[in-house]
């Protein structure tokens, strides 16, 4: 699904040449749940903007769903946003100015979507979260909970095949990160491949697999798929 | 004060800075320039007639066909126009001034002059013009009664005697002798004319900036003639206070003595002034309106770019305050930077509106702008900058310090 | 998607009311301000008969020579022509058609004797003038040649005059008196304004028609004065024949000439006439003539004013102010969305998906701002009329094509406005995250 070979980063300024990520390779499957952990400033982020095609990496390669995404146009990488990939932002990333409804709507826009299909599947994911009642709401009416469910609907909205979630719990109280993560689980478990980066190992556990960057490197990589219940049942203690 | 990090946070934000600079430029420019043309206008538009216009007014008469005896129907027009009460005096004349309306002619020293010597209105008139017009005789004498004769529109005899303006009189007669000198007028090569009077100051009827006579609009010579005419006009000079009485008395009175007339045009000289300079003192009031609104819109707009950029430096501002920036500071900061932007934009501007007037001098018939224009203009440019950035930098200063603190 | 990019449009300019009020507000001044000068400029530079403007022609002779011409026009030449040469030109028949023709007039007697006198301008010319400058008529017909010869007491009046005096109704064939003596109706023009009145420059410009048009001949057989300039060089002999055999210029004459061909022959006639005066003693000088167009005319006898070309000057620089002063709005409007932007750039849209949204934001501020500026354009005219002469009134009417180009002016003065802050808000990176500040 995600396959990283040997992917550098490299940010220039005029006086020094700083490595983000260094002979970087990462490989998700489809349908897995994978961690990504590191101390602040590994070139965790990094890692996410160049999976998320928000940004070009400078060496190696990078095949997102069978397409190598090298030297794609802004246009087609915008597509491939568009239609593989949906995103789950620290910070929501709501639109202030639209209703959860039209939020969710955004992507399938831009996707192309006729009316009735737009309508059907912001019904579909506004329900899948939980949030039917709240559909018409403005995000500023919203608790946190309520907000990050809503940007996960508007990221399942378009079906994606690569959910890239980062620090999804990162500006939540416990209680409402505890159902936010298990709606992430409930993905999984119907199918979705997510990656999910963070710097809280309590969180990371729960995932099939951690990978863990220093440096803009990977340097251990537990390849021991756990159980997802097994991950619930240790947080539920 | 902080001119470095302010400059190092403009070139941050170059674009709108050059925005507000650009737009302060042209604004000094217009302003300039408009505030110029406002003053040349006005300044035209209240130069004195050198007549009482307060209690003057003018009666057009046109008669209905040719009456039997038009030298007497004017006379008796006359004198029962003199007779009325609350009447000064009143005469019969081809034209006056602010009417934009008359006779030019040449006037020369000598009879074979290929070119004039000067050129003047003419006015014709009786013993009772001067004291009708309200005019100051400076030297010479009026009229006599024996001296006005008819006169009929393509008559070509010259004056016996003519009465001068004094600028008329300067422009011909450099040296202040030209009473009792004779010039020739009216194209007559033959016969010149005495200059029997010099008043102080009659304006011709052209007074427009633009006008043919805008050389000589002082310049005008009183003839003394009756002008037998289908059309001509009576002036007449009322006590104070009593002139809208007179004027609707005076109609009823010409009536009475003949019908068959058409009193077309009656208006008072303060309505003339108007009406002469209507355009002009449009222009003006037009193009103060327009820096008057032009001025709102760049003080708003200097508004809105300053909200937005403190709004923008929130965060970094509250870090400054709890560094130990005083409020005054932060004021000072915005004002500092303004007054940076406004200033470039002076220097432009200043070079704009001197191209822009240059431009416009070879374009139209415009004068060079005084230098003070746009000195002028780009105080006020500043003080606007000065004024627009207050209200978006006590904003600023109200920015709590414990916004540092605060991750977002 | 149009309709979806217009309602996010509306939606973005609600949630910030003051800067887009301002916005609207500085285009809708600038628009006001630039179109009110502009429709005044449009009607004194419009083109009274403009599938005809190229065929007819003023006619200039030199009869003054070169040292007399001390006052005006910058080419030696005045604009009108003396008594002499308007019968020679006419009597030459030279050109398709031709018309001499100057402003007099008279003191009208109402046949209701309850009612006084009073003036009427009368235009003295020749039967083509009506067909040389399409003049419509309402009832009747123009005059004939026979007319003109006769020197008949026939005239044409106005469509206003015949409202006036007859209520409209059909007047051909009742008389009118003009200082005591009685003039037959012969027709009645429909309403016939044209603006400029190009066909007399000499006094107003912007002058209506003279409600009584009567056969030249007929004016100079009654000694009726001009009441338009008359300019002399030197003085003539004395009384109404000394006028005619003077060198006075009140004559405004114009040729119709409809091909190129024509023009060229016309110019040589004229030059060989002038010529020809000269080897008869009647010009001591070079021949010197002159002809202009419709629109040449115009422009030399410089009919839009120096003031109104200041006045266009100034409102589009101002209204170029209101542009940069919408720029900086804008570009402050959309920067402050960069997060947004950065979100649906996540999100799949393309930069010309983004181009599309600000610029139809650009467009939607600019449509508002041209119907402000429209509804400005309408108050500025009226207040240009209250505060200028009354002749600027003919010209100050806002018809639907000045409403086009005002909404044209203002959305493509906004886009030009929008186009930068457009630009950048594209530039955008697709955002990870909203970053602090």
């Amino acid at each position: 699904m995600l396959k990283m070979t040997h992917l550098s980063k490299v940010y220039r300024t005029e006086v020094v040449e700083t490595y983000a990520l260094r002979d970087f390779s990462i490989h998700v499957r489809e349908g897995e749940f994978v961690a990504v952990t590191g101390p602040s400033g590994s070139g965790k982020t990094t890692f996410l903007t160049i999976a998320g095609l928000l940004e070009e990496f400078s060496g190696g390669a990078y095949q997102l769903d069978g397409v190598d995404v090298q030297g794609l146009n802004d246009n087609a990488r915008s597509r491939l946003r568009n239609e593989k990939i949906g995103f789950i932002f620290q910070a929501f990333n709501l639109i202030p100015d639209l209703s959860v409804a039209e939020n969710i709507e955004v992507p399938l826009r831009y996707r192309g979507f006729s009316a009735a299909e737009r309508r059907r599947r912001i019904q579909q994911s506004i329900e899948r979260v939980g949030l039917a009642a709240r559909q018409r709401h403005y995000p500023a009416e919203l608790s946190g909970g309520q907000q990050q469910r809503a940007a996960i609907a508007r990221a399942l909205a378009g079906t994606p095949r690569l959910l890239l979630a980062d620090e999804p719990t990162g500006n939540l109280d416990t209680q409402m990160a505890r159902g936010v993560l298990e709606l992430l689980e409930e993905l999984h478990r119907d199918g979705a491949t997510i990656v999910m980066v963070t710097h809280d190992p309590e969180l990371a556990v729960r995932a099939q697999r951690e990978v863990h960057i220093v440096d803009g490197q990977v340097v251990d990589v537990a390849t021991e798929p756990r159980l997802v219940s097994g991950a619930r049942g240790r947080m539920q203690l | 004060m902080e001119v470095l990090p302010i400059l190092s946070a403009m070139r941050r934000n170059k674009v709108g800075a050059i925005l507000v600079a650009v737009q302060m430029a042209a604004t000094l420019a217009i302003l300039s320039n408009a505030l110029f043309i406002i003053q040349q206008h006005l300044a035209l538009s209240s130069r004195p007639s050198g007549i009482d216009e307060a209690n003057l007014f003018a009666i057009s008469n046109q008669w209905v066909g040719t009456p039997p005896d038009e030298s007497a129907l004017l006379q008796t027009d006359l004198a029962a126009l003199r007779a009325l009460p609350g009447v000064i005096d009143a005469y019969a004349t081809n034209s006056y001034p602010l009417t934009n309306s008359g006779w030019g002619d040449g006037a020369d020293l000598k009879p074979d002059q290929t070119k004039s010597s000067t050129h003047m209105a003419r006015y014709f008139g009786d013993e009772h013009t001067l004291n009708t017009l309200g005019v100051k005789l400076l030297a010479g004498r009026n009229f006599t009664a024996a001296e006005v004769v008819d006169r009929m529109y393509n008559d070509q005899a010259a004056p016996t005697a003519l009465i001068i303006s004094r600028a008329m009189a300067d422009s011909m007669f450099p040296h202040g002798d030209a009473l009792g000198k004779s010039i020739y007028t009216s194209g007559n090569k033959a016969q010149t004319s005495p200059i029997v009077g010099i008043v102080e100051r009659l304006q011709s009827p052209w007074v427009s900036g633009s006008s043919w006579a805008a050389g000589w609009v002082e310049n005008t010579a009183i003839e003394p003639y009756h002008y037998l005419a289908k059309s001509f006009c009576y002036l007449v000079r009322t006590q104070p206070g009593q002139l809208e009485n007179v004027l609707l008395l005076s109609q009823q009175k010409l009536f009475e003595i003949h019908r068959a007339r058409v009193l077309d045009k009656v208006q008072t000289l303060t309505e003339a002034r108007q009406e002469v300079y209507r355009d002009d003192r449009g222009l003006a009031l037009i193009l103060a309106v327009v820096c008057a609104v032009l001025l709102a819109i760049t003080a708003f707009g200097i508004v809105g770019l300053t909200s937005y950029w403190v709004a923008q430096r929130r965060r970094q501002i509250g870090i400054r305050r709890a560094l130990g920036a005083t409020r005054g500071a932060v004021v000072r900061y915005f004002q500092t930077e303004n007054l940076m932007i406004a200033a470039t934009g002076a220097v432009v501007g200043i070079v704009l509106a001197i191209t822009l007037n240059l431009w416009m001098v070879s374009s139209f018939q415009l004068e060079r702008l005084h230098n003070s224009y746009a000195v002028g203009g780009a105080v006020i440019v500043l003080l606007l900058g000065q004024l627009a950035v207050l209200w978006p930098a006590l904003r600023a200063a109200s920015i709590p310090p414990a916004l540092a603190t605060r991750s977002v | 998607m149009f309709k979806y990019y217009f309602s996010l449009a509306l939606r973005s300019l609600r949630r910030n009311v003051v800067l887009t009020m301002l916005m609207i507000a500085a285009i809708g001044v600038g628009i006001g301000a630039s179109m009110t000068t502009l429709t005044v400029f449009r009607a004194m530079d419009a083109d009274p008969i403009p599938h005809k403007s190229g065929q007819l022609y003023a006619v200039q002779i030199d009869n003054w020579g070169p040292a007399d011409h001390s006052m005006d026009t910058g080419d030696k030449l005045e604009d009108q022509i003396d008594y002499v040469d308007a019968m020679a030109l006419m009597h030459a028949h030279a050109g398709a058609r031709q018309i001499a023709a100057y402003l007099t007039g008279f003191a009208l007697t109402p046949a209701n004797p309850e009612l006084k006198p009073f003036k009427v301008d009368a235009r003295a010319t020749f039967t083509d003038f009506f067909s040389m400058f399409e003049v419509p008529f309402e009832y009747g017909a123009p005059w004939g040649s026979g007319d003109d010869d006769a020197r008949a007491p026939v005239i044409v009046i106005t469509h206003e005059l015949n409202d006036k005096l007859f209520g409209g109704a059909n007047s051909v064939g009742r008389t009118i008196n003009l200082d005591n003596e009685d003039y037959r109706i012969i027709g009645v023009m429909a309403p016939w304004n044209p603006m400029p009145r190009f066909y007399d420059l000499t006094s107003s410009d912007f002058e209506k028609t003279a409600p009584v048009f009567l056969p030249f001949t007929r004016a100079i057989d009654r000694h009726l004065l001009s009441w338009g300039n008359t300019s002399c060089s030197k003085a003539s002999e004395e009384g109404w024949e000394g006028l005619l055999n003077s060198n006075c210029v009140w004559i405004q004459f114009w040729a119709e000439l409809p091909s190129a061909a024509a023009v060229e022959e016309y110019r040589r006639w004229l030059k060989n006439y002038a010529e020809e005066q000269r080897l008869s003693g009647r010009f001591q000088w070079p021949a010197y003539t002159k002809l202009h167009d419709v629109r040449a005319w115009l422009t030399y006898e410089h009919v839009v004013s120096d003031e109104t070309r200041i006045l266009v000057l100034v409102s589009f620089s101002f209204l170029l102010v209101c542009v940069l002063n919408a720029m900086g709005l804008m570009l402050a409007k959309f920067m402050g969305r960069s997060a947004d932007i950065g979100v649906r750039r996540a999100l799949g849209a393309n930069k010309r998906a983004i181009l599309a949204q600000c610029l139809i934001e650009a467009g939607v501020v600019g449509l508002a701002g041209g119907l402000l500026g429209v509804v400005l354009t309408v108050l500025g005219l009226l207040g240009l009329r209250s505060v200028l002469s009354e002749q600027i009134l003919e010209l100050t009417h806002l018809d639907p094509s000045g409403v086009c180009i005002a909404l044209a002016l203002a959305i493509a003065a906004t886009m030009i406005a929008g186009l930068y802050p457009t630009w950048r808000a594209a530039q955008v990176v697709p955002a990870w995250q909203l970053k602090a500040q």
